[in-house]
C-alpha cells in the first residue's frame, strides 16, 4: 500500500472501532469499495456500498463488495427506516447538493451516520488560503480545480454548528492531525487536518 | 480523487470454433404452472467447453426472445453468422470456456428445435398449435432444469441472460436457490412496463389478424408471414434506440432517385426492417412469438406477493445491468430489482452502461460491460 492510500485510508480504522461484529453497513459515495472489504474483512459485516461512477462499481465488483450505482438521495429512499446499523459518508458529504436532506434521510435508513470529511479550517489550510488564495491540492485531492468534482468543504466547527442545529447527537468523534494518522486532542478547529463523527438521532 | 487502477489483464481471446447441437429428450410428462401438460419434452442446446470432474463449473446461459441456443461458434464453414454471444462466450474471453462449461439451451414453447407450439404432440400426430399448454417464465426454467439434471450438475456456477434471458435468469434464482451460484441479469426487469405489453400485442395483433394465420392452426409452409414480419418490425424497432438509429441509418437513402413506386423501400431503415421481418419469418414460429411474448407480458415479480417477497428466496449474489438508452426494459425497472434484493440483505449488485444501442446494448462488444462480467463470474 501506497502511504497516499495509507492517509487516504486513515478513517477506516476509527470508523472499524464503531462498527460491531455482523452490522449492516451502507457506504454512501463507496469509492472503490476499499473501506467495505476492510470492514467485511475485520468485522464481518454486510455491507453494500453506492457510488455513481460504473469505474468504481468495477471496482467493488473485483472486490466482492456489493455495490449499487446511482444516486444516494433515491436509494436511501427505497430504505425502510432503521435497515442498516451504520450509514458511512467518507470523504461524500462535501460533494451532495443537499447535504441536509441526505444527512437527515441517513439517520432514518441507518441507526447511527458516520461522517469523515477533510477540515477546512486546519491551520494549513487557512494559510495556503491566506497566501495563496488557492483551492486545497494534496496527495488525496491530486487534480487541479478543473479536474474534479464540485466540492463544498467546510469546517469542524461548522459540522458542529449544524449538527446542533438539527438536534442531531454526536456519540462519537475523532479528530485526525495533519498527517490523517495520529488524533489530534485539542482545537481540533484549527489543529484536526480530519474529522470523523458518529452520528444518531434523537429518540 | 485520484483513483486509478490497473485495467484488468484479459489473457489472449480465442474462438470455440465450430459446435454442433444436441438433443434433450424427457420421457416424463412435463407439467406446466397452469395446470397443463405435455406428455414428452425435447431441448436442443449447446455446449461449450468442458464439464469438470466436481461438475462445478457450469454456466448457464439463458437468451432472448429471438435468440436460440446457438449462442457461439459456428455450424459450419458455410455459416458466416456467429452464435448471438460469440463475443462474451469462447476461450480467454468473460465467459471464458478454458474455465467454465457453457451451457444454452433453445426455450421451452419456442421453434428452434425444443417443444413448442410447432412441435408434433405424440398423442395425436398433429402439431400442438393452440393445443399448447400457457406458457410461463417458470415453466421455461424448470425445463431447462430437466436439462441441468441431465448433466448431473448439482449447482451451476452462474445462470445469466439478457432481457428475456434476464428473466428466467432472476427466475433461476428464485425457484432453485441451492442450484444458483450466482447470476448476471442483463436489460431485464421484474415486469413488464404498459409500453412493453402494448408493443407485444401490437405485435400479436399482426400475426393474429394475418388471414393465414387461421386460428393458430395453419399449415407451416403457408403461415402469417406478413404479420409475423410486421411483429418483428416493430419489435425490432423497440430494441433499438432513437439516437442508435439515427447514427446507423439518418435519413440515408437506399436509392439516389426518388422511387418509382411511392410506397417501395426509400429510406435505408426500411430497408433494414424489412429486411429484419422477412429474415425473421425463415427461422420463427408465429405461435411460438405469440407464446413467449404472453409468458413475458405475464411475468411478474410483484404478484401474486409483494416483489420483496418473491426475491425472499434468492441466496445467490447476483449482478443486474441497465443500460441507459433502452427504452424498453429502462434502467428503473432493472435498478427496482436490486434495491428489492437489497432491502432485503442481499448480495446484489447495480451497475448501468451508458451506450447508444437501446435494448440491445448486451449484444453489443463493450469493454466495461465486458469487464464487469469477468470480474463477477471469476470471484
Amino acid at each position: 500500500m501506497s502511504p497516499n492510500d495509507k492517509k487516504r485510508q486513515a478513517d477506516s480504522q476509527i470508523i472499524a472501532r464503531w462498527v460491531h461484529e455482523g452490522d449492516r453497513v451502507l457506504d454512501l459515495g463507496c469509492g472503490r469499495g476499499i473501506l467495505l472489504e476492510y470492514l467485511q474483512q475485520k468485522k464481518s459485516i454486510y455491507g453494500v456500498g453506492v457510488d455513481i461512477d460504473l469505474g468504481k462499481i468495477l471496482s467493488c465488483v473485483k472486490r466482492g463488495v456489493p455495490a449499487y450505482q446511482g444516486d444516494i438521495g433515491a436509494i436511501l429512499a427505497t430504505f425502510p427506516d432503521d435497515s442498516f446499523d451504520h450509514v458511512i459518508l467518507s470523504r461524500t458529504v462535501e460533494q451532495l447538493e443537499d447535504a441536509d436532506s441526505i444527512l437527515a434521510e441517513g439517520l432514518r435508513v441507518g441507526r447511527h451516520v458516520t461522517v469523515g470529511f477533510v477540515n477546512k479550517g486546519f491551520w494549513i489550510n487557512r494559510l495556503n488560503a491566506l497566501f495563496h488564495g488557492n483551492r486545497t491540492v494534496n496527495e488525496v485531492y491530486p487534480k487541479p480545480w478543473y479536474e474534479s468534482m464540485p466540492s463544498n468543504p467546510f469546517s469542524v466547527a461548522e459540522f458542529e454548528a449544524f449538527c446542533d442545529a438539527r438536534k442531531i447527537v454526536i456519540e462519537n468523534r475523532a479528530y485526525l492531525s495533519g498527517d490523517w494518522r495520529n488524533e489530534c486532542r485539542k482545537l481540533p478547529n484549527l489543529l484536526a487536518g480530519y474529522a470523523i463523527y458518529d452520528l444518531s438521532s434523537i429518540d | 480523487m485520484n483513483d486509478s487502477e490497473q485495467a484488468p489483464i484479459i489473457p489472449e481471446e480465442g474462438e470455440v470454433g465450430f459446435v454442433e447441437y444436441q438433443d434433450f429428450v424427457s420421457k416424463e410428462t412435463f407439467k406446466f404452472v397452469s395446470g397443463g401438460n405435455l406428455p414428452e419434452l425435447t431441448l436442443r442446446y449447446e455446449t461449450y467447453g468442458h464439464l469438470n470432474a466436481a461438475k462445478d463449473n457450469a454456466i448457464l446461459i439463458c437468451h432472448a426472445l429471438s435468440g436460440d441456443h446457438h449462442c457461439a461458434g459456428v455450424h459450419g464453414i458455410e455459416e458466416r453468422k456467429q452464435g448471438w454471444w460469440n463475443f462474451m462466450v469462447g476461450p480467454g474471453k468473460p465467459i471464458d470456456t478454458t474455465r467454465y462449461f457453457v451451457i444454452c439451451s433453445n426455450v421451452l414453447g419456442g421453434c428452434q428445435g425444443s417443444t413448442g407450439p410447432g412441435s408434433i404432440n405424440p398423442e395425436t400426430g398433429k402439431a400442438y398449435q393452440l393445443d399448447f399448454p400457457k406458457l410461463t417464465v417458470q415453466d421455461m426454467v424448470k425445463a431447462q432444469s430437466l436439462l441441468v439434471d441431465h448433466f448431473g450438475i448439482d449447482r451451476l456456477h452462474a445462470v445469466m441472460g439478457g432481457s428475456m434471458g434476464g428473466m428466467q435468469t432472476v427466475q433461476w434464482a428464485i425457484d432453485f436457490p441451492d442450484r444458483v451460484g450466482r447470476y448476471i441479469a442483463l436489460a431485464c426487469g421484474a415486469r413488464h412496463t404498459a409500453q412493453a405489453i402494448a408493443f407485444n400485442d401490437t405485435g400479436r395483433q399482426a400475426i393474429i389478424s394475418d388471414p393465414a394465420w387461421q386460428q393458430g392452426s395453419y399449415d407451416p409452409e403457408h403461415g402469417p408471414d406478413q404479420g409475423l414480419a410486421v411483429a418483428r418490425m416493430m419489435a425490432h424497432i423497440t430494441y433499438l434506440s432513437d439516437v442508435g438509429m439515427e447514427s446507423k441509418f439518418g435519413r440515408k437513402r437506399r436509392n439516389a432517385d426518388e422511387s418509382k413506386e411511392h410506397f417501395d423501400v426509400e429510406f435505408e431503415v426500411e430497408s433494414y426492417l424489412r429486411y429484419q421481418g422477412a429474415s425473421f419469418v425463415s427461422r420463427f414460429d408465429a405461435n411460438s412469438y405469440l407464446y413467449l411474448t404472453k409468458a413475458l407480458d405475464r411475468f411478474d415479480l410483484h404478484s401474486p406477493e409483494s416483489l420483496d417477497d418473491t426475491l425472499s428466496a434468492v441466496t445467490a449474489p447476483g449482478l443486474v445491468v441497465g443500460f441507459t438508452s433502452d427504452w424498453l426494459y429502462p434502467p428503473q425497472g432493472n435498478r427496482e430489482i436490486v434495491e428489492s434484493l437489497l432491502r432485503l440483505g442481499k448480495h446484489a449488485t447495480y451497475a448501468e452502461l451508458a451506450m447508444d444501442f437501446g435494448h440491445d446494448s448486451f449484444l453489443v462488444r463493450a469493454p466495461r460491460l465486458y469487464e464487469l462480467i469477468h470480474r463477477f463470474l471469476i470471484r
